[in-house]
């Protein structure tokens, strides 16, 4: 029985690091490597040893996707490639494939620069490992190789993000990745045809939730940017250095714009500039509105926002600057983070998610008090802000793309396990579908009935047009012929046709039957008597008698012989093809009656 | 535990017992985990309990009926079994039947939460880590946990079910170093019950129908082969044997790839003498009954043991070889110039199986080079190694999948059609033709080797990565290609490939795909660092084009192609090979130096991969005194190091420093130790007066950069400070002529502004430092203590075992709107 399996390694039932295995039709699949930021060791990646039982993980895996550039989404990716001996194809989009080194080089030079960790994948690793990645086109069906095929949508989260999905003849999986359904300030929404997949594989993070409109958090957030300034207090806001940088940057320009503000706002990095050079460069990626206003201005050539150098930070006076990384656990975000800390004028906003350990995270989690290296105590008098800027789809969100695709199962992922219960009951009453939520390291199978397509020969057509009425899509005919696999395809062909292609000759089947008749006569009279009856019975059917003095009606052929005990009997031996079977059992039938009496 | 953390546990156990306190990050338990394995692991777990009642405690609220979280039940069972490791410990939490009812079937065994899989893994792993002593073996016997292992072998969580046949191996293992730690009867009869028991489980597996089973009991062997090497093994051997044997007689051979595993790893393992149990008979019977993809990994295996008979050798190197054999075999009547052996030298390559469908073929001839390429290095490969017909297959396959074969049979046309444009195929063939390189061949088919990578460099059909793989693979061929004794130059031959290679580099330096640009600067870089210095070559690449268009991608709009041209340029330049711009535009005017225009990538480049090659670049340009170099090496080297040393990456910053210290040992005449840290002993000061050599190092403000360096809030450039400095101290020891100067204004002005930097305010410069001042700053730095800091990871604050208890209480009640956050 043909089926599709799921096998989450990572974001069973969590959001720490996405890598789901999909096996449909004999070819497997990897969908996403991602990474869980909060540990620094091994834990961080997917424990890929479940796939390299199987052998070579090349021979294994046919391809791997990536859905987007976020790290709990690719950050394995070197290490999987370049140290566990992936050598395969890595599918992504075009903007995924050109920030995703960013990201990762990002990751590193903190892994290395901060935690001192040796064992790490380098910059080397990282670049062969980028040049191992197919980058796709939106809605391009991209062949992997014979069988297997994939085609990206867009899924809207982040510049790139796609939703995928996979193709084996008619059994297809579809993957959403992170994916958002309103759209924003830079990117549009998510969307997906009514593909009818058999399964699809959706994100959870917000399965219960309704969020506000965005809006309100944009307002919130250059409200207290706003505030924090006026009192001449300066703003840091730790970024990564995609993704959330960009969408603030809009709403800070557009603002600074609008109120004429004069306070100046930096980025910390070079990485962000390449950021706004990527995201300057897919602008087809970004929403409709970014796209028309293009001619006349590009969005992302920013007017109040420039490079910053370390020592503007001990300049006077208000400022907002954005440093990388995001959870103020090294580099620049800390050192400036470690200056301000002790003035309450200023502010610091973390707009996304910190693990646990990071600086981002005490002060998130209140404290207020941080024991620095060597013994020192960092007072944070700033003030500290939460803002989520995270652009997943929420409960409602989640409901509509399965209402647009119209699977036949749904699998959830990237979510918490409770919140995906609700929603599990919610989309399987809503939609009469099963839903599924495995915990990472479960597999669940979904059998499938593959629809095996069948050709049929034009010339068998037209015999059987021939023969009767036009075809009705809503009628099923009875259409006779022979079917032949050849190259891997099903045809219908005559029977004729197919001896011809398969360079076979044509065996004759006949049957045989013998009856006894009480007849002292010699065989040939009891043959003229045989043909003598059968001429008078069957009217309509060619009676013959041959020279050799057999009897033929039609395919049948009778041959009288002389029993080897008794003389008084004679044998009739009757053979017959199956296409006369009917003629054959009615003949055999009356010959067992007997022969009427001859006129003495 | 330290007192700080003694006072939070009480209060964090509390939260952990409240099950409406969610843990908002999920890394926190397995965090707290760790470590109370590095504190059981270092010190008593009974004492642990004892001064920490309320681990107790919260161990005993998990038997309360509630709505506890799955992650902190399974949390809770882990850390019981980390503290049960310990027998007075174990025997303490036996006293409060703590331990039955956490394990046995009043606990979460019986209740809703072992739905969970975390629960479900929680208690195998609490067990694994509790089975530690004859105690533990007896209260697994006794509370029934043998029978529940077994049924977890099943368990819909690979890792629950791979965790639940690696603990059956633990305590089948546990049981059979007997209670007083002797040696186990040999007899399986007399074994402990605990060991029968799982013994028996196993034969029972082995006889089921169910193929799921048969892989549990294979894996569960497999493991115990592997890890014990103790005698009972072999009699536990010799009692399986027959069914593992026996399977073998089912169609299809249930689990091949378990069974494979199990009897290499029986074969492996030196505890079992294999040809008393007949094991060579059983891999000779396997390799004759697994199809080619299933018997391919266990022929290598056998090709990999130390000692193996000759016919089962044979037997296994047939295997590996039997699809290209088929290849030969079909394209055996191939009568075009290209025509490869007849597949039958030395017997081993015998036409076999017929090639099926296109995926089976393809995997099958993939497999077969990828094990082909892990024997070949292997000093116990087969001998004599098939070396010509490999390459020739090789070749072959490559030119079936590049369009270039011409096959004359039904069945060489068929297997073209298959292979045709086939990546994978070509990938695999690539690197297996590189790893042959290290072998000779007749020079016909080194010539065909040559042509089809050629073949492959100019085809516009080869996709980027079989570009790159074609690239690595010719430069392994002519790095081994014949050389005349007592020259180092190419070949004649690989001359005369060169001259059409050259060309076909130059079209792919202009590809459209960046991939394809660095790869073959790349592999530009790899042939000038060797043949540089040949005529043959210099010649060849200097009536080329190649060195005009590196020169050009040092322009590239992607960054990693800048750095490969950064790399490529650099080592053009220092074997001579770079040719001034010669267009009419140059004629007349001032030419740019590649020292200024890698000057100029230095200070421009937005991102930070040009910006670190070019660093390399002139790292060693000035270890090996590149002509553009030693002009002034001053001035060079004072200019690179104010860029570097405002560089924002700092890996650039860190190889500034790198190179400021290879100024340093030309400048004092003693080059460094390799090893940063081992202890050079003080040496002489340099002919001269000291203050006289340190003050080249003072005008290039080397020191300036220095001494910033060692408050960089990067702490690999602070720890580079840190080694440069402490260097310079280790040179200057024996002198005492500048100690008096330790006293003066400038050493307290420099001392005043390093504390400031110290402080986080970098803004003041030092300004022109004499050699004295330096010397006394380095002197009175405490640079060792610095760096013992700088070793520890610069997170070891927030990593703490406090940070994460005060974190994981901070959290309580303040999840809100973060609680399901991310990226």
């Amino acid at each position: 029985m043909p089926e599709i399996r799921v096998t989450p390694l990572g974001a069973g039932q969590d959001v720490g690091r996405s890598c789901i295995l999909v096996s449909i039709a004999g070819k497997n699949v990897m969908l996403d490597c991602g990474m869980h930021m909060g540990f620094n060791d091994d834990r961080r990646f997917p424990d890929f040893s479940y796939i390299t039982r199987n052998g070579r993980l090349t021979d294994f895996l046919d391809c791997v996707i990536i859905s987007h550039f976020h790290l709990d989404h690719c950050g394995a990716l070197p290490y999987f490639s370049e140290m566990v001996g992936y050598d395969g194809p890595i599918y992504m989009t075009h903007p995924t494939q050109a920030i995703c080194p960013i990201l990762l080089e990002d990751y590193r030079k903190i892994a290395v620069d901060k935690k001192g960790e040796a064992n790490f994948f380098t910059s080397q690793m990282i670049k062969d490992c980028m040049k191992k990645v197919v980058a796709v086109h939106l809605h391009q069906t991209v062949q992997v190789d014979d069988e297997l095929e994939i085609k990206a949508y867009y899924a809207g989260h982040v510049l790139g993000a796609a939703m995928f999905q996979i193709k084996v003849g008619s059994e297809s999986v579809v993957y959403t990745g992170d994916y958002n359904m309103t759209p924003d300030r830079h990117l549009g929404a998510a969307w997906i045809d009514k593909c009818r997949p058999n399964l699809l594989i959706t994100e959870s993070t917000y399965a219960t939730t309704i969020r506000d409109s965005k809006r309100c958090r944009e307002r919130d957030f250059l409200k207290k940017v706003h505030e924090a300034v006026e009192h001449g207090g300066k703003v840091l806001i730790p970024v990564f250095a995609l993704g959330r940088a960009q969408e603030l940057c809009i709403l800070l320009e557009t603002f600074w714009e609008r109120m004429n503000l004069k306070a100046p706002i930096y980025f910390s990095t070079g990485l962000t500039e390449k950021a706004n050079h990527y995201y300057k460069l897919f602008i087809t990626w970004t929403n409709q509105k970014i796209r028309k206003t293009f001619v006349q201005r590009n969005m992302f050539e920013f007017k109040h926002i420039k490079a910053f150098d370390r020592a503007f930070a001990d300049n006077p006076g208000p400022m907002v600057v954005f440093a990388t990384p995001g959870m103020l656990h090294a580099g620049q975000s800390l050192q400036i983070f470690r200056k301000w800390a002790g003035n309450e004028k200023n502010m610091v906003i973390m707009p996304g998610y910190c693990v646990q350990g990071t600086v981002g995270h005490k002060i998130l989690s209140g404290q207020r008090k941080l024991e620095m290296e060597g013994r020192q105590v960092l007072e944070v008098k700033m003030q500290v802000e939460y803002m989520s800027f995270s652009a997943h789809a929420d409960a409602k969100g989640i409901m509509q793309l399965v209402g647009q695709a119209e699977p036949e199962s749904v699998l959830l992922v990237h979510g918490e396990a409770k919140k995906m219960e609700f929603l599990k009951q919610k989309i399987e009453q809503e939609f009469r579908v099963n839903c599924y939520m495995p915990a990472n390291g479960e597999t669940v199978t979904l059998p499938t009935s593959p629809s095996i397509p069948v050709g049929i020969s034009l010339g068998l057509l037209k015999r059987e047009m021939a023969q009767g009425l036009l075809p009705d899509a809503k009628k099923p005919r009875l259409l006779h012929g022979t079917l032949i696999m050849k190259d891997s395809n099903f045809r219908l062909v005559s029977s004729e046709q197919a001896l011809k292609e398969l360079g076979l000759a044509e065996h004759q089947l006949r049957f045989t039957c013998r009856v006894h008749l009480h007849d002292p006569r010699k065989e040939q009279e009891t043959a003229m008597r045989v043909y003598s009856h059968l001429k008078s019975v069957l009217k309509d059917h060619c009676v013959q008698h041959l020279p050799d003095g057999s009897v033929t009606v039609e395919s049948i052929l009778i041959q009288a012989a002389a029993h080897s005990e008794d003389p008084g009997t004679k044998v009739l031996l009757v053979s017959w093809t199956y296409q006369d079977e009917e003629l054959g059992s009615y003949l055999t039938s009356l010959l067992k009656k007997g022969l009427p009496q001859a006129p003495s | 535990m330290d007192p700080e953390c003694s006072q939070l546990l009480p209060a964090l156990c509390a939260v952990l017992a409240d099950p409406r306190q969610p843990m908002a990050d999920d890394t926190c338990l397995e965090k707290l985990l760790d470590w109370f394995k590095t504190i059981t692991e270092a010190g008593s777990s009974l004492l642990l309990l004892q001064e920490n009642p309320c681990l107790v405690e919260l161990l005993c609220h998990m038997l309360k009926p509630q709505d506890l979280s799955s992650r902190v039940l399974s949390f809770s069972l882990r850390l019981t079994g980390v503290l049960a490791a310990q027998e007075d410990c174990f025997q303490y939490l036996q006293q409060g039947e703590l331990l039955p009812k956490l394990f046995g079937e009043a606990g979460p065994l019986g209740g809703a939460a072992w739905t969970s899989p975390a629960v479900r893994s929680g208690w195998i792993q609490g067990l694994r880590s509790l089975a530690q002593h004859a105690s533990a073996l007896h209260f697994l016997a006794h509370c029934g946990a043998v029978d529940t292992i077994f049924s977890l072998q099943e368990d819909s969580s690979l890792f629950v079910a791979s965790a639940a046949g690696q603990l059956l191996v633990h305590i089948l293992g546990l049981s059979m170093q007997g209670p007083a730690g002797g040696p186990p009867s040999l007899q399986a009869g007399d074994w402990p019950a605990c060991a029968q028991k799982i013994v028996g489980h196993i034969e029972e597996s082995l006889r089921a129908t169910a193929t799921p089973q048969i892989t549990q009991a294979l894996n569960v062997l497999t493991t115990t082969f592997g890890h014990c090497h103790n005698p009972w093994t072999q009699v536990l051997w010799v009692q399986l044997s027959p069914l593992v044997a026996g399977l073998l007689e089912k169609d299809p051979i249930p689990a091949a790839h378990s069974l494979v595993d199990l009897l290499l790893s029986v074969a492996r393992s030196p505890g079992l003498s294999s040809s008393s149990c007949g094991l060579w008979e059983t891999l000779a019977q396997t390799l004759s009954h697994l199809s080619p993809t299933q018997a391919g990994p266990l022929a290598l295996g056998i090709l990999k043991l130390q000692d193996c008979p000759q016919a089962l050798r044979a037997q296994a190197f047939a295997v590996l070889l039997q699809p290209l054999a088929c290849v030969f075999k079909a394209m055996a009547q191939d009568p075009g110039p290209s025509g490869v052996p007849d597949g039958t030298v030395g017997g081993s390559m015998t036409a076999g199986v017929p090639l099926p469908s296109k995926a089976a073929c393809v995997g099958l001839l993939c497999r077969s080079l990828a094990h082909l390429e892990l024997l070949l290095p292997l000093p116990q490969r087969p001998c004599p190694w098939p070396q010509a017909p490999l390459l020739g297959a090789a070749v072959t396959l490559l030119q079936l999948c590049g369009g270039s074969a011409r096959p004359a049979c039904d069945m060489g046309r068929h297997l073209c059609t298959l292979l045709l444009g086939c990546v994978r195929v070509q990938r695999a063939a690539l690197d297996f033709l590189g790893a042959l390189s290290d072998g000779t061949g007749p020079r016909e088919l080194v010539t065909q080797v040559f042509a089809v990578l050629l073949e492959y460099l100019r085809s516009p059909d080869s996709s980027p990565t079989v570009l790159k793989k074609a690239f690595q693979a010719t430069f392994r061929w002519l790095l081994n290609s014949p050389k005349t004794p007592g020259c180092w130059d190419l070949d004649p031959h690989a001359l005369l490939f060169l001259r059409d290679l050259l060309p076909v580099l130059q079209k792919r330096l202009c590809s459209p795909c960046w991939e394809v640009r660095d790869s073959s600067l790349e592999f530009l870089t790899q042939m000038t660092r060797h043949w540089g210095g040949q005529a043959g070559f210099r010649h060849a690449l200097l009536a080329s084009e190649v060195p005009k268009l590196t020169e050009q991608l040092l322009r590239d709009p992607e960054s990693y192609v800048r750095a490969s041209a950064v790399t490529a340029m650099g080592q053009l330049s220092s074997q001579g090979l770079c040719v001034p711009p010669a267009g009419p535009e140059h004629q007349g005017g001032q030419q740019k130096s590649l020292l200024v225009e890698l000057l100029h990538i230095l200070s421009t480049d937005s991102e930070g991969f040009p910006r670190r090659a070019v660093m390399q670049v002139f790292t060693q340009w000035l270890r090996d005194s590149h002509a553009d170099v030693a002009g002034d090496t001053e001035q060079f080297v004072a200019g690179v190091l104010q860029v570097a040393s405002q560089d924002l990456d700092w890996e650039v910053r860190a190889q500034g420093l790198e190179l400021a210290l290879v100024f340093l040992e030309q400048t004092l005449g003693q080059p460094r130790s390799h090893c940063p840290h081992a202890v050079t002993p003080p040496v002489e000061a340099p002919v001269g007066p000291l203050a006289q050599a340190l003050q080249p190092l003072c005008r290039v403000r080397l020191f300036d950069f220095a001494f910033r360096a060692l408050f960089d809030c990067d702490r690999p450039v602070a720890q580079k400070s840190c080694d440069l400095l402490l260097f310079l101290r280790a040179q200057t020891a024996s002198s005492s002529s500048l100690q008096e100067s330790r006293s003066s204004p400038d050493v307290a002005s420099v001392e005043a502004a390093l504390q400031r930097w110290q402080a986080g305010d970098q803004a003041q410069p030092l300004g022109d430092l004499e050699p004295e001042v330096v010397l006394a700053v380095v002197r009175s730095l405490d640079l060792e203590g610095l760096r013992g800091a700088l070793a520890e990871s610069s997170d070891h604050v927030e990593k703490s075992p406090q940070s994460l208890l005060q974190d994981m209480l901070a959290t309580v009640g303040v999840l809100g709107e973060n609680e399901a956050d991310c990226y």
